[in-house]
């Protein structure tokens, strides 16, 4: 099975004042397409900085990343832009949809930014709408939606375009334990349809969904076993 | 997404977000809608001023040059004839007709106080003497019968030419062949002029005659008027004049002229200020150098008002900008590119000041009407009056824009995604 994502020696530093914070250190990882894993450790491991690195929003200071054969460490912020709008969904622990608009606009605004035949659109928007079991609530804005449902929503966003990647930061933080296991199932769906996702969380039991953990301490991989 | 679907999604987009804060929007446009309304306004106003000035000079003709006897009083006529003058006369004409070179033709007009009997009380008709050239000269159209000749000259005819309003108001026997009584004499008329549509004004030195409301004898016949000799003691056949149309053979020899007509009037008069040299073309300029003037300052007015209303968008938008930082930070995750980030918030300053130029324009009409209606000035809305202000705002949507649409796209994603 061929990598979809090849990251080598990859650091990320940020500098305040005269001091250097090295969120990460070498990092290598790989990941076949079709691969679930879950990105495992303590609050300021890096974790997120890890996931929007590979997300492409965040370059690293140095390493080699390449995503789908495209060498992302070379590209361009247009190009980079573009990768995110139409190979990564993202999916985020406080859901981040846009207050203003509905469960369909809010599927919908990421199109904007996509090269995607008009036509295709709303099939696909209906579509993940019905995966994520939201069509009584497509006209229903955020604040009318529980916490679930809003994770449902993100989630239906970001893989409405089906990307290659899809990146879940802390999916099921925000919510309960019951809606969270419902929001596990769903990630269970997506993998057995084929579909290439990362999750950071804390909770081991919703890293279990994953065929593999990686595990991170202070901005080090520390184990890259797959666990049973 | 293709561009034209793009393009109207970005403006669904922006309408949307505005419309979730309905006042502040409708606050942040107040500035530009002044703005715009007061330009309009203004344009309308200075327009109209514009035509009906520029009408009222083209009525005295560009090509013409006038000479007006001054009113004097007792002390100034004893000067003036000390220096043997004899006033504004046919003379004077004759003299400047043979003396300048691009000079074509010189009439002479001299207004009489006479009573006029059988017009309707209501109607009180100017009755000038003329010469037979008088009509030609300012082109004055005759709907009747003809004007003066220079046989009615010569032989001091009693016949006359009315009005249109005159030869009305006298119902049936203000028609040709019939006569009208002026003071103890009876005139024939020989012709009725077309209506004319003018008005008396004054257009600086020069008063505006509204040829409706006058009738015109042979200057020669102003003597059988009693009452003219005795109101500007005159003298039985006098060739006194009350003012000279000097016609020029081109609008480019006008001003070329004046001199000429001033050293030949000044040596017949023997430097007697009892005259004064009035040039329609000068007026016209003045007039447009007066609007050009007026232009600076309406420019000046509409510049500061919508850059107030500018600032006033900038503000608000900067505002914006910093209470959707999350927002940005989601649209970078999804794909959207910097220039994706300055359209989307261009778009918003430049629907909101497009919005501010319409409703500008609606209550600039309202202005315009009210002005028309209240004061009664001239008004005229031209398309530039409706156009320039509509431009302008959209630029100064633009231009007051382009900074918070620069910040929020310069915006660190990773940082905009955690702001809360």
């Amino acid at each position: 099975m061929s990598h979809l994502i090849t990251a080598a020696g990859i650091c990320k530093e940020f500098h305040v004042g005269s001091s250097t914070l090295k969120i990460l250190e070498n990092i290598d990882l790989s990941l076949h397409r079709g691969e679930f894993i879950a990105i495992m450790g303590p609050s300021g491991s890096g974790k997120t900085t890890l996931l929007y690195t590979l997300g492409c929003l965040e370059r690293p200071s140095s390493g080699s990343y390449l995503l789908d054969g495209v060498n992302i460490i070379a590209a361009t912020d247009n190009e980079l832009s573009h990768i995110r709008a139409n190979s990564i969904g993202f999916i985020f622990q406080t859901f981040n949809l846009l207050p203003g608009l509905n469960v369909y606009e809010n599927i919908e605004a990421p199109f904007l930014y996509r090269s995607l035949d008009d036509s295709r659109i709303n099939g696909r928007i209906m579509d993940s709408i019905a995966q994520v079991g939201l069509l009584e609530r497509i006209r229903h804005k955020p604040s009318e939606l529980s916490g679930g449902e809003m994770q449902r929503v993100a989630i239906a966003r970001a893989i409405c375009a089906d990307p290659l990647l899809v990146l879940a930061d802390e999916p099921t933080g925000n919510l309960d334990s019951h809606t969270g296991m419902e929001i596990l199932k769903i990630f269970k769906k997506l993998h057995d349809n084929g579909s290439t996702i990362i999750l950071i969380t804390h909770d081991r039991e919703v890293a279990s969904v994953a065929d593999r953990i990686v595990y991170l301490r202070d901005g080090k991989l520390i184990n890259n076993a797959t666990e049973q | 997404m293709q561009l034209n679907s793009k393009l109207f999604k970005v403006i669904t987009l922006a309408v949307k977000s505005l419309l979730q804060h309905k006042l502040r929007a409708t606050l942040s446009i107040l500035g530009v809608v002044c703005g715009v309304a007061a330009v309009l306004s203004m344009l309308s106003v200075g327009e109209g001023a514009k035509r009906e000035s520029l009408s009222q000079i083209e009525q005295l003709g560009t090509r013409n040059i006038y000479v007006k006897s001054i009113p004097l009083t007792e002390m100034q006529e004893r000067k003036s004839r000390a220096k043997l003058s004899q006033g504004l006369t046919l003379y004077d004409a004759q003299r400047i007709k043979n003396g300048c070179r691009d000079v074509q033709d010189v009439a002479g007009l001299r207004e009489l106080k006479a009573s006029v009997f059988g017009a309707a009380k209501d109607v009180t008709p100017l009755i000038v003497s003329c010469t037979p050239n008088y009509a030609p000269l300012l082109k004055i159209p005759i709907g009747n019968g003809r004007f003066i000749s220079d046989q009615d000259m010569q032989e001091s005819k009693l016949i006359c030419v009315i009005g249109h309003t005159v030869a009305n108001s006298m119902g049936v026997s203000g028609s040709i062949g019939n006569y009208l009584r002026i003071e103890n004499s009876l005139f024939k008329i020989v012709g009725v002029l077309r209506r004319i549509e003018s008005k008396v004004e004054k257009s600086g030195a020069i008063s505006l005659r509204n040829y409706n409301d006058m009738v015109f004898i042979p200057h020669t016949a102003a003597s059988l008027v009693n009452r003219a000799a005795s109101v500007f003691g005159g003298t039985i056949a006098s060739p006194e004049v009350t003012e000279l149309i000097v016609g020029v053979s081109t609008v480019q020899q006008v001003l070329k002229s004046v001199p000429a007509v001033k050293r030949t009037l000044e040596i017949t008069h023997g430097g007697a200020d009892d005259y004064q040299i009035v040039v329609p073309q000068e007026l016209l300029n003045q007039s447009r150098k007066i609007q050009r003037t007026f232009n600076i300052v309406l420019g000046s007015i509409a510049f500061i008002s919508l850059l107030v209303g500018g600032i006033g968008i900038m503000n608000i938008m900067l505002a914006t900008v910093s209470e959707r930082t999350k927002e940005i930070g989601i649209r970078r995750a999804f794909g959207a590119t910097y220039l994706d980030i300055i359209i989307q918030f261009l778009a918003e300053s430049t629907i909101l000041t497009f919005t501010g130029g319409i409703i500008g324009i609606v209550i600039g009409f309202g202005g315009v009407w009210l002005i028309s209606a209240i004061v009664k000035w001239n008004t005229a809305i031209t398309m530039l009056s409706l156009v320039l202000p509509l431009l302008t705002s959209i630029l100064v949507g633009i231009f007051f824009g382009l900074y918070p649409a620069y910040a929020a796209a310069k915006m660190d994603p990773i940082a905009a995604l955690r702001y809360e």
